[in-house]
């Protein structure tokens, strides 16, 4: 781990002009520096120059309104976001997203903003060798790895909250240069994990990822979360299944069931969602929506014991969030 | 002098288990030996549930590993390991390192430890450099004023490999055209904390073997006659994984190199093994090198001697002169430093209807990378008597770090294949397992009484009456009980001194040269000092850690508490009866009627009349009291001696039983209840027992459900050497555990005591697998029990391909 | 030549158990190198340097982090409370007298990040159960296998604590 110079963004302005100098290349931007520093003990990245984004009052705050939904700012710690009343009220799947993830200490410091855009826990990515010998990665030894969308790569998204962001329909807002903000779909934020890109999102190097907005869910709407490990102690998921269901008289008027760790981005299980729509939800039904959910896996040699698990995950989830 | 050329008394003593059947019985004893102790329920500090002596600096970080050791002027160390699985080493350049700033030292390593050796170095003899046989294997490292410095130079020194093709898993090294690891037959020398392999057996390709019998002695009887004579037969293949040690602190040494001395610190289970490999391999006298080890962070099995890391921390020493330090990182760790070799058993067991064991064959294969000793333990042998028994093993050798002893070596892989089968036995023939036991455990020795002691309280406690019958709960998640027997030797360390120091304030030291890998060994010595001195655990300072004093046991084996207890209760005997001499004339008594008690002295029969220790201490008036005293042979001798390592004819063990919950759907087994039954011999701190029980049982649980090293087989990478994906039971793992030890008097020494470390977590894997069966109506022949096992076992149909005898 | 491993020292201050103290560090220093090599508190332990085992965790304006994922210079200005700072002079801590009495400890590596996570508990919430003490130390790793004993130690510290402050109230 080589040494590097430490700057001090003062203002989400000074930070972008930090990432976009010219002699920007080998800067890298910190927030509570979990997975910085882990990629730099790892020999994955060697940055000249960190931006230290942590002092940066504007990326702070938890706003919550019934009018407006819930704005996180990047800084927001995992243990805010897993102890905030009004997210723990508004968004169940998300807080419960936040306690499953990590270790205490972590959630202590890890921001929402750094969690999203971490690179993947791969163990392949996460060795120095592999990144000089790209060739030499055995595909077949992913047995924690991607059982949908894989035909290129087995990598999957290393964040647990995301999961249960992009099923509450999530936004990320940027600020790039001269000011210029976006935002853009949490779900078309992220991008598949890929050893040639320097990150898993269309973040550009020279914009900060400000704040997360989380539309306000409708009325008579319940939610549920699942992290499936191996371990209950902290534990990366084998798969984990956010779903948000609006009901009516009984009957589910929206759905979304969304899955990560098992393709590269979370995923929208769209015909599950489809056949809960109109209907009433029994085991029966549940389990109907698991089934569907992994007709189309494409799993390897070592993780096929993940489709039953995810078929398992997603009817039980269900089930939660209806009661 | 060893127990046969003593001269000896006959006694007569209480013997056996205290509850039980405690009964008299004549013994022969060396002359001279303190009078046998009472049952524990008659001591006042033996036997007690006293708080750890080192415990106060453990909890305030007082406490100095040798991972803490900070010395003027000391530099650090980092290895430079190879990148490759198999290679020649063309050359090294370490030019730029040396350049690099802050860099003091480089060494390349001329000579690996700790692996298998050619037993005709010829065959490389020409070689400029060490074959590298496994990623990840220590080739040269470098000194560096910081650790970043040092970092940075080790990256910049260039390795040129010829590569040579590689194997990594146990099945293709098998193959008959699988790259070959070893260009010849090799031999593997055993450490002091076990391992190694049987000299002089054959070698092909990658197979090694067979090994014919072992500790529990050579084959018996004909296999092909017992398993005609049987009326069921049972075929069976057992599979287990690989395991690595993962102590919290890694191994590590600091060197400090000077022209009259060279002194080590050492995270380490051996302080001698230390001083003796160093003196070894730097040609130094042995009284020119002293080894320091105040604390070791857990070793299991796996820190003995100084490994290359050590050797490597020498030589940068000298060349330096300067103290340097290399300790491993967490990669370095797990893929350098030893493991827990994988298994395959091919197991065929003969039986009569009514449970008699007619035959057992086992083949086994098993590989511990490129050291040998991969065997699966001796329990074939020695658990029941079985009248016919083959029993060969093959170790295969693959380009994967080397094993090393780790916690009951070979006999954890061994029982979860023989207890297992035994269980599948009582199913075919339709026995309760627990009165299947009770059939077959007949052996004279202690600890089949103990056994058949433990499994009765054990089937008490975990409500073993109330098991159900197979796959009784109708939903996803079924619970099951199970049940399984542990066995390990009873071990003594022959070498053992211990010096009792009585000084002229009354202050009273224990002293020898042992060290503590978290066990307690400094509060069963000073509780047992304490006893014979009538004083209170806290009296006593015992004092280990130090090659320089008296000779200590190494800690492996689970022979600490058997080895140092009799010599520390001589010492003290000897040192209370020369205090007893002088303060007798103080006491108007005569020297053979004093006693200590309760800190007090004085004549038996007389306490009013007596003084506090102190006092009389004061009285006689001396400068101190020295006294030592040996560890003598068990009085009736040993089954065998391997150097210092003697084994008794008796053995150690216990029942455990396991209440286990499996989820069907998501393969996810949860232990829920673990009912651990042990002996010890006579127990002398049931506190800290049971902390090693917990311990054993925790780490069989982590054996049974999670750990398992992925080796990347395209180059040799362990791809999860780290503590996120080599996955250990976490705090949300623990299952309630329920501790019972009983109280055995064996009689063999002059405290009774005997180990436990190793026996904890002998049985975990298979009562948990036996649960496993009864919970789902399907076996798990194969660890770790992950999803991906789980599930699978669920879906197999039982294929088990029995013979019906001929 | 490039020496790109000589450090351009920055200066950190910071409180250290109750202690103002200013150190130059690498900028890319870790929290726990700079208490252990800086200023010699060894009592914070690695275990596996990267935030799996939480043996280096320390109170950092009293909340648990692990050390060694820490950048130093986000503990600027800040106070960090490590297991030397844990007991007032001779006087331990309720969780380490606990942890002393029921043995919550083998060969003792992890046990200062494990105090360090159960006294944050106890103070944070006496009324703590079972399971809230599985969930603060979910992130340790004990291969000794203490837990049941850290589970008994724990508990038992908390009892204590809720009865100093029935006696402070009363």
């Amino acid at each position: 781990m080589n040494t590097v110079q430490w700057i001090d963004a003062r203002s989400v302005e000074e930070a972008v002009a930090l990432l976009s100098a010219p002699a920007a290349n080998g800067t890298i931007a910190k927030a509570g520096g979990l997975d910085v520093l882990d990629l730099m003990k790892e020999g994955i990245v060697t940055p000249a120059r960190i931006v230290n984004l942590q002092r940066i009052d504007a990326l702070r705050g938890v706003q919550f309104s019934d009018a407006s939904g819930l704005r996180l700012g990047a800084l927001t710690t995992l243990a805010e976001i897993a102890n905030d009343a009004s997210i723990r009220r508004h968004y169940p799947a998300l807080a419960a997203a936040a306690v499953h993830a990590a270790t205490p200490q972590v959630r202590n410091a890890a921001t929402i903003g750094g969690n999203l855009l971490q690179r993947p826990r791969c163990w392949y990515f996460r060795n120095e060798l592999f990144h000089a010998a790209r060739n030499e990665i055995g595909r077949e030894q992913a047995q924690y790895g991607a059982i949908f969308d894989n035909a290129t790569s087995t990598m999957v998204h290393a964040s647990t909250p995301v999961t249960a962001l992009v099923a509450y329909d999530a936004r990320v807002h940027v600020v790039g240069k001269q000011g210029k903000s976006r935002t853009i779909a949490l779900s078309d934020f992220l991008l598949p994990p890929d050893f040639d890109r320097d990150r898993d999102t269309t973040l550009a190097g020279d914009e900060v990822l400000t704040h997360v907005s989380v539309p306000p869910v409708a009325a008579q709407t319940t939610a549920a979360y699942h992290k499936q490990t191996e371990r209950d102690s902290y534990d990366w998921p084998i798969c984990d299944v956010a779903v948000v269901l609006t009901t009516g008289d009984r009957k589910v008027d929206a759905a979304k069931i969304v899955v990560g760790a098992v393709a590269p981005v979370p995923r929208r299980m769209t015909a599950s969602e489809k056949l809960l729509l109109g209907r009433e939800i029994d085991e029966q039904l549940a389990a109907e929506a698991g089934r569907l959910a992994v007709r189309d896996a494409t799993p390897t040699a070592k993780n096929s014991y993940k489709v039953p698990v995810l078929e398992a995950v997603i009817r039980r989830t269900i089930m939660a969030a209806i009661r | 002098m060893s127990a046969s050329e003593d001269p000896r008394e006959g006694r007569t003593i209480l013997t056996g288990i205290v509850g039980d059947a405690l009964q008299s019985a004549t013994r022969s004893i060396p002359a001279g030996e303190p009078p046998e102790l009472p049952p524990n329920s008659e001591l006042r500090v033996i036997g007690k549930r006293v708080n750890r002596v080192d415990a106060v600096p453990k909890v305030t970080g007082q406490a100095r590993y040798t991972f803490d050791v900070q010395l003027p002027g000391m530099l650090y160390g980092r290895i430079v390991s190879s990148t490759v699985p198999h290679a020649r080493i063309k050359s090294i350049d370490t030019s730029a390192a040396q350049a690099h700033p802050g860099v003091r030292a480089v060494h390349i390593l001329d000579r690996i430890v700790g692996i298998a050796q050619l037993r005709d170095p010829a065959a490389e003899a020409n070689e400029r450099y060490p074959l590298v046989r496994y990623h990840g294997q220590p080739i040269a490292a470098v000194a560096a004023t910081s650790m970043r410095a040092a970092k940075a130079a080790a990256k910049l020194v260039k390795i040129e490999y010829e590569r040579l093709p590689h194997v990594t898993s146990l099945e293709a090294a098998m193959q008959q055209d699988a790259p070959v690891v070893f260009p010849g037959p090799t031999e593997q020398a055993a450490t002091a904390g076990g391992g190694g392999a049987a000299p002089g057996l054959p070698q092909e390709g990658n197979l090694r073997g067979p090994a014919r019998g072992g500790l529990g002695g050579g084959p018996r009887g004909d296999v092909q006659q017992g398993f005609a004579q049987a009326e069921r037969l049972l075929t069976r293949e057992y599979r287990t994984q690989v395991q690595t040690h993962t102590p919290m602190e890694t191994h590590g040494l600091v060197a400090d190199w000077r022209d009259d001395e060279l002194t080590l610190y050492a995270s380490t289970q051996f302080v001698l093994s230390v001083r003796d490999e160093a003196a070894d391999i730097f040609q130094l006298p042995k009284e020119k090198i002293r080894v320091i080890s105040e604390f070791t962070g857990g070793g299991f099995g796996a820190k003995f001697g100084i490994g290359n890391y050590g050797s490597l921390a020498i030589h940068l020493s000298r060349k330096a002169r300067a103290p340097v330090r290399v300790v491993l990182d967490r990669r370095e760790e797990h893929v350098s430093v030893g493991n827990r070799p994988s298994s395959i058993q091919r197991v065929k067991l003969g039986a009569q209807r009514d449970g008699t064991l007619t035959a057992l064959q086992v083949e086994s294969y098993g590989t511990g990378g490129v050291a040998a000793g991969a065997g699966v333990g001796f329990c074939q042998s020695t658990m029941y008597p079985i009248p016919n028994l083959l029993t060969e093993h093959y170790d295969v050798f693959t380009d994967a770090g080397p094993c090393a002893a780790f916690r009951a070596p070979g006999q954890v892989q061994g029982i979860f294949a023989l207890e297992q089968a035994l269980d599948e036995l009582a199913v075919e023939l339709d026995v309760d397992p627990l009165a299947l036991r009770e059939k077959i455990d007949t052996n004279d020795t202690d600890d089949a009484r103990a056994r058949r002691v433990e499994r009765r309280i054990g089937a008490e406690r975990a409500g073993w009456s109330q098991r159900r019958p197979p796959a009784a709960d109708p939903g996803p998640v079924k619970r099951g009980l199970g049940m399984a027997q542990s066995q390990w030797a009873y071990i003594v360390h022959g070498t053992t001194t211990c010096e009792v120091r009585i000084r002229g304030d009354g202050s009273v030291a224990a002293i020898t040269g042992a060290q503590d890998i978290g066990t307690g060994t400094r509060t069963i010595m000073a509780q047992t000092v304490a006893e014979e001195l009538g004083l209170q655990t806290e009296d006593v300072e015992a004092r280990i850690g130090d090659s320089r004093y008296p000779a200590g046991p190494a800690a492996g084996g689970s022979r600490v508490t058997s080895s140092i207890t009799p010599a520390a209760r001589n010492a003290a005997y000897a040192a209370a009866r020369d205090l007893a001499a002088r303060v007798a004339p103080a006491l108007e008594a005569k020297a053979e009627e004093i006693v200590f008690q309760d800190g007090r002295v004085f004549a038996r029969g007389r306490p009013e009349r007596g003084l506090t220790f102190k006092e009389a201490v004061r009285q006689a008036s001396f400068d101190e009291i020295v006294q030592r005293a040996d560890r003598r042979e068990d009085y009736d001798g040993y089954r065998a001696k391997l150097g210092d390592l003697h084994i008794s004819k008796q053995g150690i063990g216990g029942v455990q039983f396991a209440q286990i919950a499996v989820d069907t759907e998501t393969g996810v087994v949860k232990v829920e209840r673990i009912v651990a039954v042990h002996d010890c011999g006579r127990p002398i701190n049931p506190k800290l027992i049971e902390s090693q029980i917990y311990g054993g049982v925790i780490q069989g649980v982590s054996y049974a459900l999670y750990e398992e090293r992925h080796l990347d087989p395209g180059t040799g990478v362990q791809l999860n050497a780290n503590i996120d994906q080599y996955k250990i039971v976490g705090s949300r793992e623990t299952p309630d555990i329920d501790v019972h030890i009983i109280e055995q008097l064996g009689r063999q020494s002059s405290t009774d005591a005997r180990g436990v470390a190793e026996p904890a977590n002998v049985a975990t894997a298979a009562a948990i697998a036996n649960a496993f069966y009864n919970a789902t109506g399907k076996r798990i022949r194969t660890l770790p029990m992950t999803p991906a096992n789980v599930l699978a076992a669920l879906r197999a149909a039982d294929a088990a391909d029995d013979e019906e005898p001929a | 030549m490039d020496d790109s491993t000589a450090a351009e020292p920055v200066s950190l201050a910071l409180t250290v158990n109750g202690r103002p103290c200013t150190v130059r560090i690498d900028p890319a220093a870790t929290l726990v190198e700079v208490l252990r090599d800086e200023l010699h508190l060894t009592g914070t332990k690695v275990g596996c340097d990267r935030g799996a085992c939480s043996a280096c965790t320390v109170w950092l304006d009293g909340e648990v982090v692990a050390s060694c994922m820490t950048f130093a210079l986000d503990a600027r200005g800040k106070s960090v409370t490590t297991i030397e700072g844990l007991a007032q002079g001779d006087r331990l801590h309720p969780v380490q007298q606990a942890f002393v009495e029921h043995d919550a400890m083998q060969c003792g590596f992890c046990t200062p990040g494990m105090v360090m996570s159960c006294a944050h508990l106890v103070e944070r919430n006496p009324d703590c159960t079972l399971d809230d003490v599985r969930g603060a130390i979910g992130g340790h790793l004990c291969r000794c296998g203490a837990y049941p004993n850290i589970f008994k130690a724990t508990l038992a510290a908390a009892t204590t604590l809720r009865q100093r402050k029935q006696g402070d109230s009363a």
